[in-house]
């Protein structure tokens, strides 16, 4: 799974709806596996992990299954 | 689903949205392989705007396994799917990979969306918002709805109704249903199960979509809603969909 750069376009940070900048950790072409997205008001990190960017808000970001 | 409705324990979080995505990180393997097929109700909305004005880019949300995805894909769709749950986006993400279909994939929440105003022409909502709780994080949600579509977008929305032959009751109440995982062990899922008039109220409340129409279908409330701003209504008729 990867995710397309396109989608900076239309994404934004879930709490303040502000723009993200983008960190790049691991590419292929223009798709994106592993990477950060960072608010760039508001300064919350939003990970991207195996293509998938998880952008929930961060009070629920770590209610993964136990 | 072969369970019955039972009461839901005093103690349940107020928050809910983050036991979804625990409950269905726990299930999403056997889940998604028992949710092949689109609804009817969804592929005649995907279908008729295909055949008239066309799909643009497209939202999923709540997607689950991606069947939805796929099928707005597969209609020409710049198509996105969005679930709390990173467990069913995986089994999303391989389905995209077996059936090769187009779609960017997200992990999100549906009462806080991480897209910006105005950015879908056509948003699929279905069997997602009864997952959210209280009330005002549902409103919430339907409010985000219609902040992500473009002026004159169309969303399909639907939730469980009390008019579905399981359940006797007839106004509105939460309840959880449990999913049975192979090898018989059971995981409870919130629902609030709207009746129709209740359903009805919660999207008027909302001032950013103005429902078009809203009916029962299997057993769901279902709702084809625009945007408040949009001054176009489809040139088919909205109410042959469901």
């Amino acid at each position: 799974m990867v995710m397309k750069e396109s989608l900076m376009d239309i994404l934004c940070c879930p709490v303040d709806k502000h723009d993200l900048e983008l960190t790049v950790d691991t590419k292929d072409d223009e798709e994106i596996i592993e990477g950060t997205l960072t608010c760039t008001e508001c300064g919350e990190a939003y990970p991207i992990e195996d293509g998938i960017p998880n952008l929930l808000p961060p009070d629920m970001r770590d209610e993964a299954a136990a | 689903m072969s369970e019955e409705p039972s009461s839901p324990p005093a103690n349940t979080p107020d928050r809910a949205a983050g036991s979804v995505q625990a409950v269905y990180d726990r299930i999403a393997d056997h889940f998604a392989s028992t949710r092949a097929y689109a609804w009817p109700e969804v592929e005649s909305f995907v279908t008729t705007i295909a055949d008239n004005e066309g799909l643009g880019r497209a939202l999923d949300l709540g997607c689950g396994n991606g069947r939805h995805t796929e099928l707005l894909a597969e209609h020409g769709a710049d198509a996105i799917g969005v679930d709390v749950s990173r467990g069913l986006l995986s089994t999303a993400a391989t389905r995209q990979r077996d059936h090769g279909f187009a779609a960017g994939l997200v992990q999100g929440d549906a009462a806080t969306l991480p897209f910006a105003d105005a950015t879908f022409d056509q948003i699929v909502y279905v069997a997602t918002l009864h997952h959210l709780r209280p009330e005002a994080t549902r409103r919430q949600s339907l409010a985000e709805l219609g902040r992500l579509l473009r002026p004159g977008g169309l969303a399909l929305v639907s939730a469980w109704s009390t008019a579905h032959d399981r359940f006797d009751a007839e106004r509105s109440f939460d309840t959880t249903v449990e999913w049975t995982l192979p090898g018989g062990e059971t995981v409870d899922r919130y629902y609030h199960i709207y009746d129709p008039d209740a359903f009805r109220a919660a999207l008027n409340a909302s001032d950013t979509i103005e429902p078009l129409v809203v009916a029962v279908s299997s057993g769901n409330c279902y709702a084809i809603v625009t945007t408040t701003d949009g001054d176009a209504t489809p040139d088919w008729p909205v109410e042959s969909v469901l």
